[in-house]
Formats: C-alpha cells, sequence, structure tokens
C-alpha cells in the first residue's frame, strides 16, 4: 500500500516538474524574442554602415538582408572619420565629447549640491523651494527654447561651447534624484559629522558624496544621454562647425533630395560608442540604484 | 630697446587689426553633403579672389531650416545672405527679412534668369526680384520601360499629350497586376510630413483637376480647397492608397530602383533622374504629369539666394551670389547633379534638359503647365494645413472633413492677420 502511495506520489511530481521545465523554456524563449527584437536595430544599424550602396541598404530594409552583408567595407567610417575638411566628422565628435564630458562634470557637481542642500542644508523654505524645483520639471523645454536663444544671444554666448553646457548644468529632476538620495541617508551620519566640527560642505564632499555613487552614476548616464543627443538647441545657438556636436553633422545626410544611409549608418555607429561606454562604465552603479529605490520601496 | 619692442608690438597689433578689418559675410544655407562641400568650395575661390572679404557658411539641416530661421530672427542674428525655398519667399518679404536684390546682382546674371526663376523670386505685391537661384525645379512621371511595355501602355512625347486621369488609372490597375510589380507608382510618401513634397508635388494634381488650395484672386481657401473638384482629386489619390497601388510612407523613398524595381511608376522631382537613370539605365522613360482634369499642371520653385535686411554689407553679398551663380565648378557640380535650369547660359550647358535630352519634357513643363506654390504670406499655414490634410486621408480619413478642416485654418490665419495687408488689396 504505501509502495503504492509511494508510486503514485512519483507519478504526481514527473508532471509538475515537466510543467515547470516547460513554462522555464517559454519563459527563455519569449526573453530572447524580445531581446532580439530590441537589439534588432542595433545589429540592422551596425551592418548598414559596412555597405557601400546606400540604395542597396534602402532596398535591403524590410528584409532579412538588412541583417546580412556579403562584402563588408569599412569605407563609410573612413568618409565619416575625418578631421579636417568641409565634414569634419571627427572634429564633431571630439565636440560632442567636450560638451558631454563638461556638461555631466559639472551638473554633478551643480545638482548634487543642490540636492544635498535641499536635503540637509539649514536655509529656511527648503519644502518650498523643493516644490518650485518639482514644478520646473514639468515646463516642456520646448516652451522656453526660444526665450532662451534670445537670452544667450543678448549674452554674446552664440556659437561656443559654453552655450551648449552652460544652460543645461543645472536640472530639477537631477536635483530631485540627489535630493531624495540624500535624504534617505540616516541623520546620525550628518549629526556626528557636525559633532566633529566638520562644515556643512565638508559634510557633503567627505561623507555624502562619496556615499552617493548610485545616484551619480545614474544621473552621469541620464545627463550624459541627454547631452549627447542635443539635436535642435545647438542648430539654433551656433552658427559654424567651431563647437557643433556630431548629432548635428549626421543630419548633412539626410538632405532634401537623398538621404546617405550609408554614411549615416556609420556615423551613427561612431556616435554610440561613447555614450555605450559611459553606461557600461557606470551600470554597475546604474543598476544598483534602480534596485536600491526598489527595495527601499 | 624698449622703445623699439614697443613700436614692433604696435606694428604687429596694427597688422593684425588690418589683418581683421575684413569684411564678414554670413551666408545661410541648407543641402547634402556634397552641396555643402561645394558651397564651401565657392567661398574659397570668392574669397581668394576677394581677399578683404570672409564668407562664413553657416550650415542649418534641411528639417530645422525653419527652426533655425526663426532662431535667427528672434536673437537678432539674420545672416547677409540666406538661401530659401521660394514658396516661402512672400512670408519673409512681407516680414521685411528680404530686400529687392536686383540693385546687388551683376546685370548679365539678371539677364540669364529663365522667366520661371525670376517668377519664383518675385514678391507678387511689388513685383520686384527679392531672390535669384541657378535652380529651379519640377516634378516628373518615371516609369519602368519594360513594364510598360509589357501592358501596352502609350508613351506620351512631350507636354502635349500627356496622359489623362482614365489612361492614368487603367494603367496603374494593370500595373498592379504585373508580375513583378508589387507598386505600380511611388509617390514619395517617404518624404514625410515635414518637407514641402506633399504640397510640391500633390499641388498640382489639384490644380490640373480644376481646383487649388486656395482662391489667388480672394485669398480664401474655404470654397476652393473642400470644393468638389479638390474633394473628387483627393479622393482619387485615397483610392489608390487604399488599393495598394502606392508605395507606402514606411518604404522609403525610393522603390523605383530599388533591387527588383518593385515600383513600376514614379512621380518624382527631376533631381531622381540621375541616380534613376545611373541604376536602371535605358529602362527609365521620362514623362510629363498626367493630366487630371481640363489642363496639364506641374510644380516649380526650390532654394534660391536672397539678401536680408540686416545685411551691412549687401553689395558685397550681391557680389558673391552672382559670383556664385557664374562659378563654373559650381555649375559642373549643379549639372552632374541633374540640376534643374533656371539660367539660359545654364540651360545651354544642360543636355540633359536640351529638345531631345532625356529630361526634355521637364523643362517643357516649366513653360506650359507649371504652377507656382501660391505666394502669399500665409503660405506657411497654406502648406502645413495641406499636408496634414493629405497625411489624415492618406490613412483612410474623410477626403471632405479633412479638407475642410484645413481650408477653414488658412482662412482663420489670414482673419487673424487681418488680410496680410496689402494682400486683403489684392485683385
Amino acid at each position: 500500500m504505501s509502495d503504492l502511495v509511494l508510486s503514485t506520489a512519483q507519478v504526481e511530481v514527473k508532471p509538475a516538474r515537466s510543467a515547470i521545465g516547460s513554462l522555464r523554456t517559454v519563459q527563455t524563449a519569449c526573453i530572447l524574442i524580445v531581446a532580439l527584437v530590441i537589439v534588432s536595430p542595433l545589429l540592422m544599424l551596425f551592418v548598414a554602415s559596412l555597405k557601400d550602396d546606400r540604395f542597396q541598404i534602402l532596398a535591403d530594409m524590410g528584409s532579412f538582408r538588412a541583417f546580412w552583408v556579403s562584402d563588408p567595407t569599412l569605407s563609410n567610417f573612413q568618409e565619416v572619420g575625418n578631421f579636417s575638411g568641409q565634414l569634419a566628422f571627427g572634429r564633431y565628435l571630439v565636440n560632442s565629447l567636450i560638451i558631454l564630458a563638461s556638461t555631466v562634470g559639472f551638473g554633478l557637481i551643480v545638482n548634487s549640491m543642490a540636492g544635498f542642500v535641499l536635503a540637509w542644508g539649514s536655509l529656511r523654505g527648503r519644502a518650498l523651494i523643493l516644490s518650485l524645483v518639482i514644478a520646473l520639471y514639468v515646463i516642456p523645454q520646448e516652451s522656453i527654447i526660444m526665450p532662451l536663444v534670445i537670452m544667450v544671444s543678448r549674452a554674446g554666448m552664440t556659437d561656443t561651447f559654453a552655450v551648449q553646457i552652460v544652460p543645461w548644468v543645472a536640472s530639477p529632476l537631477y536635483i530631485f534624484l540627489f535630493y531624495q538620495f540624500f535624504a534617505q541617508l540616516p541623520k546620525e551620519l550628518f549629526e556626528a559629522a557636525q559633532i566633529d566640527g566638520a562644515s556643512v560642505f565638508r559634510i557633503y564632499r567627505s561623507i555624502f558624496l562619496p556615499l552617493s555613487l548610485p545616484a551619480l552614476a545614474t544621473v552621469s548616464i541620464l545627463m550624459g544621454i541627454e547631452a549627447w543627443n542635443q539635436y535642435l538647441w545647438p542648430i539654433l545657438v551656433t552658427q559654424t562647425d567651431y563647437a557643433r556636436p556630431i548629432a548635428v553633422a549626421i543630419a548633412t545626410f539626410f538632405g532634401q533630395d537623398s538621404i546617405y544611409w550609408d554614411r549615416a549608418m556609420a556615423a551613427s555607429v561612431l556616435m554610440m560608442i561613447p555614450i555605450l561606454v559611459l553606461y557600461l562604465a557606470f551600470q554597475r552603479w546604474f543598476v544598483s540604484s534602480f534596485v536600491g529605490s526598489a527595495v527601499k520601496g | 630697446m624698449g622703445k623699439r619692442l614697443l613700436s614692433l608690438l604696435m606694428a604687429s597689433a596694427a597688422l593684425s587689426g588690418f589683418a581683421e578689418a575684413k569684411t564678414v559675410i554670413h551666408v545661410m544655407h541648407q543641402g547634402d553633403p556634397g552641396w555643402v562641400a561645394t558651397y564651401g568650395d565657392v567661398a574659397k575661390r570668392f574669397e581668394a579672389a576677394n581677399p578683404d572679404v570672409d564668407i562664413e557658411l553657416i550650415y542649418a539641416p534641411h528639417d530645422a531650416y525653419n527652426e533655425k530661421f526663426s532662431a535667427a530672427v528672434m536673437s537678432r542674428q539674420l545672416p547677409d545672405i540666406m538661401e530659401l525655398d521660394a514658396p516661402f519667399l512672400a512670408n519673409y518679404v512681407w516680414s521685411g527679412y528680404l530686400q529687392p536684390i536686383k540693385p546687388l546682382i551683376d546685370q548679365d546674371v539678371l539677364d540669364d534668369m529663365t522667366e520661371s526663376n525670376i517668377a519664383q523670386g518675385t514678391y507678387p505685391v511689388d513685383k520686384d526680384l527679392y531672390a535669384v537661384g541657378l535652380t529651379d525645379s519640377s516634378v516628373v512621371l518615371y516609369g519602368n520601360r519594360k513594364y510598360l511595355e509589357a501592358i501596352g501602355a502609350r508613351i506620351p512625347k512631350g507636354v502635349d499629350d500627356a496622359w489623362t486621369r482614365e489612361e492614368f488609372e487603367g494603367y496603374l490597375e494593370k500595373l498592379s497586376k504585373l508580375d513583378g510589380v508589387k507598386w505600380p507608382i511611388d509617390t514619395f510618401r517617404g518624404y514625410g510630413i515635414k518637407t514641402e513634397w506633399i504640397t510640391y508635388a500633390y499641388g498640382p494634381v489639384l490644380q490640373s483637376a480644376g481646383c487649388d488650395l486656395i482662391d489667388r484672386s480672394t485669398w480664401k481657401s474655404v470654397g476652393t480647397l473642400d470644393s468638389d473638384a479638390c474633394v473628387d482629386a483627393m479622393a482619387m489619390m485615397q483610392t489608390w492608397v487604399k488599393n495598394g497601388w502606392v508605395v507606402p510612407q514606411s518604404s522609403g523613398t525610393n522603390q523605383f530602383f530599388a533591387e527588383g524595381h518593385p515600383a513600376a511608376l514614379a512621380m518624382g522631382g527631376h533631381w531622381f533622374y540621375a541616380e534613376a537613370a545611373a541604376s536602371m539605365k535605358d529602362d527609365v522613360v521620362v514623362m510629363p504629369l498626367p493630366k487630371f482634369g481640363p489642363k496639364g499642371a506641374s510644380p516649380n520653385g526650390t532654394w534660391i539666394w536672397g539678401i536680408t535686411t540686416a545685411s551691412e554689407h549687401p553689395d558685397i553679398a550681391g557680389k558673391f551670389i552672382s559670383f556664385m551663380l557664374k562659378d563654373k565648378q559650381f555649375r559642373d557640380y549643379a549639372r552632374d547633379d541633374s540640376a534643374y535650369p533656371g539660367l539660359k547660359s545654364f540651360a545651354a550647358d544642360s543636355p540633359l534638359y536640351d529638345a531631345g535630352g532625356p529630361m526634355a519634357v521637364a523643362f517643357e513643363q516649366a513653360s506650359k503647365t507649371a504652377v507656382a506654390r501660391p505666394p502669399h504670406p500665409a503660405y506657411p499655414i497654406i502648406t502645413s494645413a495641406f499636408m496634414g490634410a493629405v497625411d489624415e486621408i492618406f490613412n483612410g480619413g474623410d477626403v471632405k472633413a479633412a479638407l475642410t478642416a484645413a481650408a477653414e485654418k488658412i482662412d482663420e490665419d489670414i482673419d487673424e492677420n487681418d488680410g496680410y495687408p496689402p494682400f486683403d488689396e489684392q485683385p
């Protein structure tokens, strides 16, 4: 009888395991399909950048040939990777890197300081200022872009690197992100440092900032992507190639009459690399910041 | 020694001062990489011939050109010379941004302009010339010879024997059933609704059908754009789309000479010829646009050069434009790009458009069927309203409702601007 019972139990377990296995297979397949869908445009971009016929690229779009190149060439990269001439893409790339590094560098300092002061500073009306900062976030960039153009042109800033950096250094979103991160740190840390005689700036620089790597990583990546992809603003406030970023240069390939897909794809691949490097450099802390915020609920 | 050093420093400062005393002419333009390089080369040649002048080129991408122009206006940084799309000329002149160009351009260039070129640069109120160009433009009907022969289509010899609407739609139907043809026609929906393409290329369909975007004597759109003739013409185009005869927007801007030649016909700009001929050789047939109603109609107008009212050196700006339009290398590049002649001397140098040339039909259209887009300050609204309506119609919307909404939008803008005087007094 007991054997019979045992035997029955074994029979019951087997289908359950098999069901879990099937479910996992289906899940894995679904994840692979989703991953493939997400990665496929990037793959198509990379493959197209290795083709030397822009019409062929166009013809291949919409079929599996878009993901295959029989005779790869680096000629497109050679054409867009130059540092001199009318279309000096190398120069535009360097311009973009300067703008990215400066915006993120100054942005981390300014926004973290503002966030820290709002979280731990002793100024009056912090709550009101914080509300105002959050309220600023809902104002769309498009609505203030023309007044901003007038302001920077009257300040004599047009056609400079500064005009592409200064207006975007302070951001309500990043101030709020830093505020939220700093506000979650234990009060005892701040008080202990105060008892030890540390100034507010010292507490920020030596204690809170080193602890805020996840926030710094998150803001670096988000701010970096934003600075890197700026398109309309540089068009409006720059005149020459002196400080223009690569996003504007790529637009040259999208003419009135024809689109130079081959070179546009190669330039896009080049444009993608720095931002990928930035993400890979910070992704560990970037991910942990999201996990942390999810756990803290 | 100290005095000598001081003198030396002063002399070098004076020299550098002289070096910086060059007159700077700012030129705002758009264009693809080939044109950007060509403008740069022309500027260098001009600077070499005029060492006291610096030409500073300001590039603005095609799809953000108007935004760049608005920013330049608002920040009071208008360039000396600006490239402008001809139908926007009336708006720019009315707004006070352009100055009459005739006194500033070499007489031989002015004498060399074709009628169509003069028309595209002329402001209708004072009949004065405000912009000039080397080129003009047109749209023709391209055909794949093999497919046309397969269905026994009549191939027109010139503008006068263009296909009628019945012939055209009959051929579309036959082509739709022909092996190898995925779409009977590419109308270049891939250009999207952010460019001028829809108004430029599809506007003549309305004009050929007996209506227009706006009444050109009363400057009212309601009653014209939503008239029966226009509704019928746009319903016809909607049917082509519904039947699956038109290359969809998602398929890009070339299915005519793409591999396998999936599109049999293409309603394309003159610039399309160079690429099509390079790919298809003698299989490309160039035909006039069909007659969809009582008369033939084709578009004209392109990007031309004007001198702004902000220019402090209009004479030098005019000298540069004259230099550019006469520059041999500039013309050679334009000719190789199958540019449509706007100067008679350039036409004589363009065998493509000469009688018997493969694009002669396109040039014939300029004198026989070309209809300029409405030369009115409200043109930016006219074109955006029409493009929105066409987009809605092609996506299955109600034709009459879409055209009425567009016409009302246009009239509202004109009313809000008190009729854009003195346009309200125009006959």
